[in-house]
């Protein structure tokens, strides 16, 4: 097969034979067209163009498409195992959600209930909103670089990207661009996604500063509203904790985040394990440092979010001050393509610098057109948030199905399925 | 032509009857419509609520930029000491393929 | 009055024969190609064709149900009463299914209740194939053409509504098409000119006879002359 490295995962998503209609409802939502066959026929995934986004899964009125990977009972014989720390790493749109699996309304936010099923459970918490502001740090200060290179004109420090930098916290959307467009890789942000942040801090920083443990007995689980984050955390470049040890004199090989459950998939291990989320105890968890995150952090979960995020402390750093209003709402909504201009005086020159950002949910319908911009060098950006699932990573692939809901979130699409 | 020497009686409709009948299918239809329309109206509701928590969850935080994380700046002075250092390099961004040359 | 001198009735009217073409054309196809949609049996290309197919079917029959119930609401009205009025005669006829078992498998005639135009059988059937035909057909548009539209939850039960009661019906269709061959007086008359003697008529349909036809002006005219 095509377009894989070496120890990747090659399919997360597998359509079943006995309950696909052919509906075709599932490639109307495909970013990447990688679902065969024929209208009224029993439909496949292509693997090799599939970025496991999970789309086709939460909307398919008769569940035919399935999450094959299913790491639940492995799971819960790495908790039973003393000799192990095992860390859940938890995404913003996780606290959201996981209530409806347990008869909750959507939206319910249960931060404290979902760190007290976690403890039951025996894991330890790493809230991925820490992480998330980490990206921010990260991703931000990369961004300010090439602005204050090519839009102040000042020398760079280091060799540079070019702009406009695309976010890279989504990994369907690095899949899709790796696939499909990989001139414009060199767009991509260099950091990594916060959840693959937050499996080499926790098996460095994590290891070392919090937990005191060493980082071979360590087991870090992501806990995702997304599918494609079990694709992603299988790349074998995604081991530098280890590599970090190995320069200190350490063996061992390992990687940063070793396995992924998605929102549905913690629910079942929850019932599993007999947690009544609940009757559960709420739990703080205040003493955890990497439990701490900022408002930015947790809204990276909304489409949109990333850039509100980042535009607080963009703001903050080229002025000096912060924004008024932290509420940024040029970005926020179902919009398909958001746009935003924000005019900045530069603490150290200054000068004035517009920074115009963009915001694209869906990749077929929204991403491609500003990719095509870029390749023609007509974009207008200096940086572009993209999230392959519309809305965000709320309504990822792996979080809780709705069944009176639909992903269709644009006002135009083509209603008959003809094939 | 076909001969026969019998027909069936013709259909008599009162006035009444086609009132009632019409009536009734009118007040069907639009009551479906009106259900149909609601219901279409609120598919993406699920999305919208879940986002809404996310933001009350960062109305309520203590700190709402990422740079004032008190945490994470101690994980830097204490361990990365700052974004894009060499370290950060190593262990927080990455490298992309290009997979159209993967084989 | 025909070569034979026998008095000949006027049974389907030409709108009623064409509406039960489209019906042959539209139904018949769409309901045999339905069921190999449901198995999927074959070859990717052989299945998606049936789905073709049976969507050109349901949508000719869908273009025949509206031209029919628009030109000609007087038959409509007709058809809907008749299905409605079940007597007494309907619940005895139903008990001994219409002496057709009697008939065919001990090859013996039994009396059987007066039936109007249509007997209990048919009632049923016309029961069936009307709520059930409405539903298929809004059922199918609705998997069609407003399948992104719809809640996937309604689109799962709409989904197993249309096979089950296009399976149900598909299965009456047959025994119907095998009943209709049998009575061949009616199936003459339904994929020929309308008619059937009258003493036909009389032995099928004597509360019909005697209730519910009329001279035509031409034999009035007849009698009167004579």
């Amino acid at each position: 097969m095509s377009g894989f490295q070496n120890q990747e995962i090659s399919q997360v998503i597998d359509i079943n034979r006995k309950k696909c209609k052919g509906c075709d409802s599932c490639k109307a939502f495909c970013p990447a067209n990688a679902i065969d066959g024929k209208y009224g026929t029993v439909h496949r995934i292509d693997p090799q163009k599939c970025v496991f986004c999970g789309q086709c899964l939460v909307n398919c009125p008769f569940g035919a498409p399935t999450d094959i990977i299913d790491p639940v009972d492995q799971i819960i014989e790495k908790l039973k195992n003393k000799q192990l720390t095992v860390v859940a790493a938890i995404a913003p749109a996780v606290r959201v959600a996981i209530g409806e699996e347990f008869g909750m309304e959507p939206g319910s936010l249960v931060t404290e209930k979902l760190y007290g099923a976690m403890k039951e459970a025996g894991f330890k918490v790493f809230d991925i909103n820490f992480a998330a502001d980490q990206t921010i740090m990260e991703e931000g200060s990369e961004l300010l670089a090439k602005i204050r290179h090519y839009a102040l004109g000042e020398p760079a420090e280091h060799p540079l990207g070019p702009l406009p930098q695309f976010t890279s916290c989504c990994p369907a959307w690095v899949r899709y661009v790796e696939l499909n467009y990989p001139q414009i890789i060199p767009n991509l942000s260099s950091a990594k996604s916060p959840m693959m942040m937050a499996g080499s801090l926790a098996k460095t920083y994590g290891a070392k500063e919090i937990w005191n443990v060493k980082p071979e007995n360590m087991y870090v689980v992501g806990v995702m509203p997304c599918t494609a984050k079990k694709f992603e955390c299988s790349r074998p470049e995604f081991d530098s904790a280890g590599t970090y040890w190995e320069k200190q004199g350490y063996t061992g090989k390992y990687p940063d985040v070793d396995s992924n459950l998605t929102t549905r998939d913690l629910a079942r291990l929850f019932k599993k394990l007999d947690i009544n989320f609940n009757m559960v105890y709420d739990y703080q968890d205040s003493d955890n440092p990497l439990a701490q995150y900022s408002g930015a952090g947790t809204i990276f979960a909304n489409t949109g979010g990333v850039m509100e995020a980042a535009l607080r402390t963009a703001y903050f750093i080229i002025t000096g001050t912060e924004l008024d209003n932290l509420n940024f709402t040029p970005v926020r909504g179902l919009q398909g393509i958001k746009e935003a201009d924000v005019t900045m005086t530069d603490k150290v020159t200054g000068k004035t610098v517009t920074l115009k950002v963009a915001v694209a949910h869906g990749i077929k319908e929204n991403a491609v057109p500003l990719i095509e911009q870029v390749i023609a060098g007509t974009s207008p950006y200096h940086f572009i948030e993209v999230m392959n699932c519309p809305g965000g990573c709320v309504n990822g692939g792996g979080q809780p199905i709705n069944a009176m809901g639909t992903s269709w979130v644009d006002k135009w699409k083509a209603i008959l399925p003809w094939n | 032509m076909a001969s026969y020497d019998y027909v069936e009686k013709a259909i008599k409709v009162s006035r009444r009857e086609f009132l009632q009948v019409v009536g009734v299918a009118g007040a069907v239809l639009w009551t479906g419509a009106y259900v149909a329309t609601d219901l279409v109206q609120d598919r993406t509701k699920y999305i919208k609520l879940r986002a809404k928590g996310i933001y009350q969850d960062d109305v309520k935080a203590k700190v709402r930029q990422s740079h004032n994380n008190v945490a994470l700046n101690k994980m830097y002075q204490t361990f990365a000491q700052k974004p894009l250092s060499p370290l950060s390099e190593e262990l927080f961004h990455t490298r992309y393929v290009d997979r159209t040359k993967l084989g | 009055m025909n070569n034979q001198g026998e008095q000949r009735v006027l049974k389907h009217r030409l709108s009623s024969r064409l509406f039960h073409w489209g019906l042959v054309l539209g139904f018949l196809p769409a309901a045999i190609t339905g069921f190999i949609i449901w198995l999927k049996p074959g070859s990717e290309d052989f299945v998606n064709l049936a789905m073709r197919a049976h969507i050109a079917s349901a949508t000719l029959l869908t273009i025949a149900v509206i031209i029919y119930s628009i030109t000609t609401m007087d038959r409509v009205v007709a058809f809907i009463r008749q299905i409605s009025e079940w007597t007494q005669h309907d619940l005895k006829w139903m008990m001994v299914g219409g002496g057709y078992a009697h008939k065919i498998i001990l090859k013996k005639e039994i009396p059987v209740p007066p039936m109007d135009k249509l007997n209990s059988g048919q009632k049923s059937m016309g029961i069936f194939m009307f709520h059930g035909g409405i539903f298929l057909l809004f059922s199918g548009w609705i998997l069609y053409a407003f399948i992104m539209v719809v809640p996937k939850t309604f689109v799962y039960w709409i989904d197993f509504g249309h096979l089950w009661i296009g399976l149900f019906l598909g299965v009456c269709t047959f025994a119907h098409i095998g009943l209709g061959i049998y009575n061949w007086a009616d199936f003459k008359a339904m994929f020929g000119d309308g008619t059937m003697t009258l003493v036909e008529a009389t032995h099928h349909n004597p509360l019909w006879v005697e209730h519910k036809i009329e001279p035509t002006k031409k034999t009035t005219e007849t009698i009167i002359a004579n």
